[in-house]
Parts: structure tokens; sequence; C-alpha cells
């Protein structure tokens, strides 16, 4: 069968020489795919990723939006914040939606039926679709190698039904379906499911890696190596919530930096040619959990034993990154050498009311 | 693109799944979307070996699920590729929640089935209850009675749900195995009158990075009914269009099906079987027989369900004494407190002037086949009605009762 060759874009990488330095690069692309205007929160950390994401990828684009903050608060009937083709698709079908596009593409190209680069295909999924309900559909894309690029915009939560645990909420946090109580007082008992390294694991062939808000030029030039990644990629990418994490709304950058300062969201790339993780990123400075945990209302009701207690799991990620522990971090994970959190017997009081 | 170019007129002898994938690849469909459940399996087996084979064009893709193959059709057909895809039984079930989305974006989608009884207890048998659970989910809906109308039904319903005044997704049935396994001749068409009859699909508003939209955005609830409103109304004026295309698929190819309603030899019939499917092949036989006998019974198979020929089904019905629905379907508390096609047809017939008596038949379920003795039980059972001016209940289930 005679067919038309698929041309790709490839997207140039952006100088970024102090990758985990707390400094902005001023020289980003003028393209504003994501506009303002929509009806997101002030502060929402998803929006601010969804800009930077957009804008890297540039306009030979098309996203998809499975249900989420970013398919319910962006787009309204007759009014959309989107200058490329976007479609919302059911929370579930995350990944197997953006196959049929990919798929789509591959196919007319090829048959001569769509004239053009091959556009950039990216899935903008929250944590509760791809850590939970689309989990299946998104491995699936990625199994198969469908030239696009999943995106988990990570807020920890199912934040637009009204804050619930999602399997990213991490230990000790407070959502409407993990409350803390006299029974249950670090309020969520389990530990994150380690999505992004259950994609590596499982998706060799994938480029996959973690970002953060707190890292605009990292991040776009992660979606850029995703897209010029011929085959399937996949990104993990923290975004504060203003609404479920209850912070000051000007913070959302400072925590997306003191995230991965404090160790609880380590960043870094799987390599699939080399079948290799690297973990070079080094963020400025390395910092006790606390300062991450004491800027939001939902660690509020934390306990030394329970600061102590995600201290732990922090360490233990810096150690797979290869870091050597100083000692104060060390301390840190003793509860002895720690103290409630200073709202804590008020937020016990708040729950037993409930 | 060399696809089907070379292919003349010709006659085979393949079985419903095989007429069915024989279809998609005359219509040179672009995505399909395969998950493995039997039996409508066997169309996606034969799909599989024909892209393989190089005689097909296109994206062939083993889905993790049917809730994905749905998914993965609905993102494909947004973009503007013709997309195949296709289940049985739970399978189809799996997949419930892309059915509205898919018809509300209005995406042409087309999804074969072969059906199989739901669970308890994974039987593997013929039960309609599968794809009519769906039925008003927005979707174009009929059952084929053997391959060849399985073929042409594939046909007929891309070029129906691709026109711009209906662009609805198209589910095209098939008994599980009374059809789908079951071999006979089929007439393959030239694919030059398949050039003739099928334009290439072409949506009006795709996912296109020069012509950015945006499909599905959230909606205030003053939004939801005109939408809800326009989709009613597309189901509607689908009606026009399937006549037409019924029409001209008769002119191309010399086959010449009546869109809605078959009758056989209802003339002279006080009685008939109101029924869709594979059975009504032995119900034809059956009908000779007791024609034979002086009986007076007639066929009336249903050949669309959705849109529902209210006006036809109430004028043909309308001409005898007593209708015998075999539902070969479960509706369980349903007004018949049998099957679902009891409801929809004495709905039509409420406004009739002539209404006849109407009962229910459970027969066929679990796949079982519908014997002729059991087609001569059935009409016994209409005949009595018309004796007495009255049924004796509203639902019987065949082969429980004396």
């Amino acid at each position: 069968m005679a067919t038309i060759e698929v041309q790709r874009q490839l997207l140039p990488i952006l100088d970024n020489p102090n990758q985990g330095a707390r400094f902005y690069n001023p020289e980003l692309p003028s393209s504003e795919p994501f506009v303002p205007g929509h009806r997101t929160c002030a502060g929402c950390g998803p929006s601010i990723q969804y800009r930077m994401t957009s804008k890297a990828a540039g306009d030979n684009t098309i996203l998809v939006g499975p249900t989420g903050c970013m398919y319910v608060a962006n787009s309204s009937y007759l009014c959309t914040p989107y200058n490329v083709p976007w479609a919302h698709t059911q929370i579930g079908s995350a990944g197997s939606f953006t196959a049929g596009v990919a798929a789509a593409y591959e196919a007319m190209i090829r048959k001569g039926k769509w004239k053009g680069a091959y556009p950039n295909i990216i899935c903008e999924a929250g944590d509760g679709s791809a850590s939970d309900i689309g989990l299946a559909s998104i491995s699936g894309a990625l199994y198969r190698n469908h030239d696009c690029l999943i995106i988990c915009y990570d807020n920890e939560q199912y934040a637009n039904t009204g804050i619930q645990a999602s399997s990213r909420t991490p230990y000790g946090g407070m959502t409407t379906f993990s409350p803390p109580g006299p029974e249950v007082p670090e309020g969520k008992k389990l530990f994150p499911k380690d999505l992004a390294r259950m994609m590596a694991a499982g998706h060799p062939h994938c480029y996959v890696a973690t970002a953060s808000v707190g890292y605009p030029i990292d991040l776009m030039n992660k979606v850029r190596k995703g897209l010029n990644h011929k085959g399937a990629a996949y990104l993990m990418i923290y975004t504060p919530c203003q609404k479920g994490f209850v912070y000051e709304t000007p913070r959302s950058i400072d925590l997306g930096r003191l995230v991965v300062e404090c160790g609880l969201y380590p960043i870094w790339e799987w390599n699939p040619e080399k079948r290799a993780f690297d973990y070079s990123f080094r963020p400025q400075s390395m910092r006790p959990v606390s300062e991450y945990l004491k800027l939001q209302g939902r660690f509020g009701h934390l306990h030394a034993e329970h600061i102590a207690t995600l201290q732990k799991f922090a360490n233990e990620q810096w150690r797979m990154m290869g870091v050597e522990l100083p000692e104060p971090l060390l301390q840190a994970a003793d509860a002895k050498n720690l103290v409630n959190m200073a709202s804590a017997a008020e937020a016990t009081a708040v729950a037993e009311t409930v | 693109m060399a696809t089907v170019t070379a292919a003349k007129k010709r006659t085979v002898r393949i079985n419903g799944c095989v007429a069915s994938a024989q279809a998609a690849k005359y219509a040179d469909v672009d995505v399909i979307a395969a998950y493995p459940i039997r039996p409508y399996t066997a169309t996606m087996m034969a799909l599989a070996q024909m892209v393989a084979n190089g005689e097909l064009d296109a994206e062939y893709i083993v889905a993790d699920s049917e809730h994905s193959q749905l998914s993965i059709a609905h993102g494909a057909s947004s973009s503007g590729a013709r997309v195949f895809t296709g289940s049985s039984g739970v399978g189809v079930q799996f997949a419930y929640e892309l059915y509205s989305p898919i018809s509300g974006s209005r995406m042409p989608v087309q999804m074969m089935i072969a059906d199989r009884t739901l669970d308890p207890p994974g039987d593997f048998g013929s039960e309609h209850t599968d794809a009519l659970s769906t039925r008003d989910m927005g979707w174009l809906m009929g059952w084929a009675c053997d391959a060849q109308e399985a073929f042409d039904n594939h046909l007929m319903a891309f070029r129906i749900g691709e026109d711009r005044r209906v662009l609805l997704p198209q589910m095209v049935c098939q008994d599980g195995f009374f059809v789908s396994h079951i071999t006979s001749d089929v007439e393959l068409p030239d694919s030059g009158q398949v050039k003739e009859f099928l334009p290439p699909y072409k949506h009006p508003y795709p996912l296109d990075p020069r012509h950015p939209v945006s499909h599905g955005p959230q909606i205030m609830p003053e939004q939801g009914p005109p939408l809800q409103l326009e989709r009613a109304r597309a189901m509607e004026d689908s009606m026009a269009v399937i006549e037409e295309v019924h029409d001209e698929f008769a002119k191309i190819f010399g086959r010449r099906y009546d869109p809605w309603v078959e009758e056989f030899m209802t003339d002279g019939a006080d009685v008939v079987f109101f029924m869709q499917g594979g059975h009504a092949v032995t119900a034809r036989f059956a009908i000779q027989h007791m024609r034979e006998k002086g009986l007076k019974v007639g066929l009336v198979r249903l050949r669309t369900i959705r849109p529902y020929p209210t006006d036809r089904v109430k004028d043909v019905l309308s001409k005898f004494k007593v209708v015998g629905v075999i539902e070969t379907n479960m509706g369980l508390g349903s007004p018949s407190s049998g099957g679902v096609l009891y409801a929809d047809a004495c709905a039509a017939l409420y406004e009739s002037d002539k209404r006849p008596l109407v009962v229910s038949f459970m027969a066929g379920m679990g796949g079982e086949a519908i014997v002729l003795k059991e087609f001569y039980w059935m009409t016994e059972k209409m005949l009595e009605a018309q004796k007495r001016g009255k049924i004796e209940k509203r639902t019987h289930w065949v082969g429980f009762e004396e």
C-alpha cells in the first residue's frame, strides 16, 4: 500500500543553566494556547501548569481534558480558554480518548486525508483520573506507545468534587474523605501511590518525568522532551490547590519549590534510551518537611509523630535520589525533636464537632 | 489509497462476523478499536488479519477494555477518522458511560454487536438485552437476520450516521451465533459501487489545529435542554435520511430493504409475530408450514428500533387481530413483566383506531434456538386469544408452560 510518511515536530529545549534555582528564564515563547479569563480559583496550581505546558507545546497542538478541575473550571459552554482544539472526555477515558486522537492522525496523515505535521497531542488528566479511575486507560496508551504526552496535573486530591482523597493524597492530608478525628488523628492513613515510577517501570520505552510548577523552565523543557520523544510520554506535575491545601493564594509557586526542597516530591527523569533514572536535579536547598506542612491548613491537625512519619518518608526519597542526608533531617524524623502543629489542638476540637 | 480498489463483485460463503469485517474493510475505516469477548471477537480477528495482510490500511488498536474501546472510538471520530468498534454481552455494558457522550458530541462512531446474554451466569448465547439496554442513548440501532443483511446494514449505517443531517453513532446488531457464526452466501460488491454509495467521512468540526474548536465544554443547567432537543431532533430527522439511503442502496447494489419492517406472508393474516433478528429466519419456515395447514399467521420483523418507526408499526400491526411480540431480551419488572419490545409496540398502537390484542413471548432466552414447535405453540396461543377476544396473560415464558 502506498502511504505518506508522517512528519513530526521538533521543539527546541530552553536554556536552563540553574535548573534548581529560584528564578525565571524570561525567554518564554510568546504563544498562549491557554488564555486568561477562565473560572479557576486564585492561585490555581493546575491552571498555572496548563499555561506553561501549552506555551511550551505551541499552536499545532490538540488538548484532551478528562473530567476534573481543568475541564469544569476552564470550559463553559460558549466560552472557552483554549486557542487550540480541545475535547472533554470521561474521567476514566484519559489515555483511551487520547489514543484515539493519536491513532486518527497517524491514519489520516498516512492515508492522505489530513495534510500537515503530526500535531502535539496532550492529555491533561488530574490525579484522580491518572492514579485511580483512568489508570488502566493511561497504561494502555503508554504500553501501545501512541505518539502523545499524558500529563497528570497532581493536586493530590479530587478537588473539583469538593476535596476528596485520591491515591495521590499524602499521608496526613486532610480531605473530606479523610478527615482527622479522635480515632484517626492523622486524617489520611495511607501513603500516596508512586504513580510516575509505576509508569516508568511498567512502560520503560516511554519518556517519563516528574516536575513542579515551582520550576517552570524545567517543567516546560520536560513537556518538550515528552513531545519530541517519538512515542508515548508521561509527566507527573506538582500543582498545589489553594482550596484543598488551604494556603495563602500568592504562595503557589513557593509551595511548588518547598515540596521539592523538603524531599516530598522528587524531581527526576526516566531516560528510555538508557533505560535509567536521572536523579541529577537538585533544589537550591534542603529543608525539613515541617517548613512545607506548616503553610497548609490540610496538615494543621498533625501531631509530632505524624510529622516525623512524613520526615521519614521524605528521607527515604532523598536516599533514593542518592542524596546524603544532613544531620538535622535525620533528627527531624524523630518525634522527640518535634512539636505538634500549632493548630493541632484547635483542629481536633473542630473535627469533634462534626 | 490501495485498500479495496481491486475488488470486483463476487459471492463468498462467510459468517455474520466476517461479513461485518468485510463491510468495515469496504468502508475503508481509519481506526479500529478491538477488545476480545465472544462472539463478536471473530469480526476483530478477521480485521486484524486484513490489516496484517495489507488489505486494509487502518490503525488497529487492541484496547485495555470496552470502556477504552469506545473512548478510543470517540477520540478518533472527534479527530475526523472513520471508526469501527464492536462488542457483545457484558462488554457492551462495560462501555456504557460512553454511549451518551458519543451521541451527544454527534460523532458517527460505528459499533458492531453480536448479541450475548448478560451475566449471570456467563452464558454465551444470544439475547438482545446487551444492545437494547443502550437503546435510549442516541444511537441508531437495528438488527440484521442474516450475514448478507448484516453486511448491507453496516454500509448503510455509515452513510446514514455520517450524513450532516444526522451525525449520530450507529449500533449495527446481529444475533450471536445464529447470525455471527453461521455461514451463508454473501455477495460482496465491487469497490466502485461502495465508492459511489459511501462518500469519505468529513465531520464539520473535527479536532484540527488549523480550525480550533472546543468539544464538550461544561454547561449551565439552562444550556442543557437546547442541546438535548437538538439530539432528539437529529434522531427524528434521521428517519427521512434512512429512507433515502435505503433507496439509494437498492439502486446501486440491487437489494431493496424496507428500512423499518419486513412483512412476511402477512396477506390475509389474523395473527402475526413481531420480532427482530435471526430467529425470524426460523419464523419464516414455521409460518410457511402453518400456512400450508391453513392457519392465518404471518411475520412482521422490525429492522430499525432506534429511531422507532412508531407510525409505521401502528399502521402495519393495526391490520391484524393478535400480535405476538417475541422478545429475546430481559425487561425485569417491565410493563409486561417480560421483555422491552412489548411496551414500544403497545405505545405505537395506542393511537390506533383498531388496536389488536398484544401478547409477549419470552423465547430464545439464554441463546436457545426458537424451534419450529415453539413457533407452532405460540401461534396456538395467539389463535386462542383471537377466538376468546382476550389474551390469557401478557407474557408467556415459552417452554415453561403447557
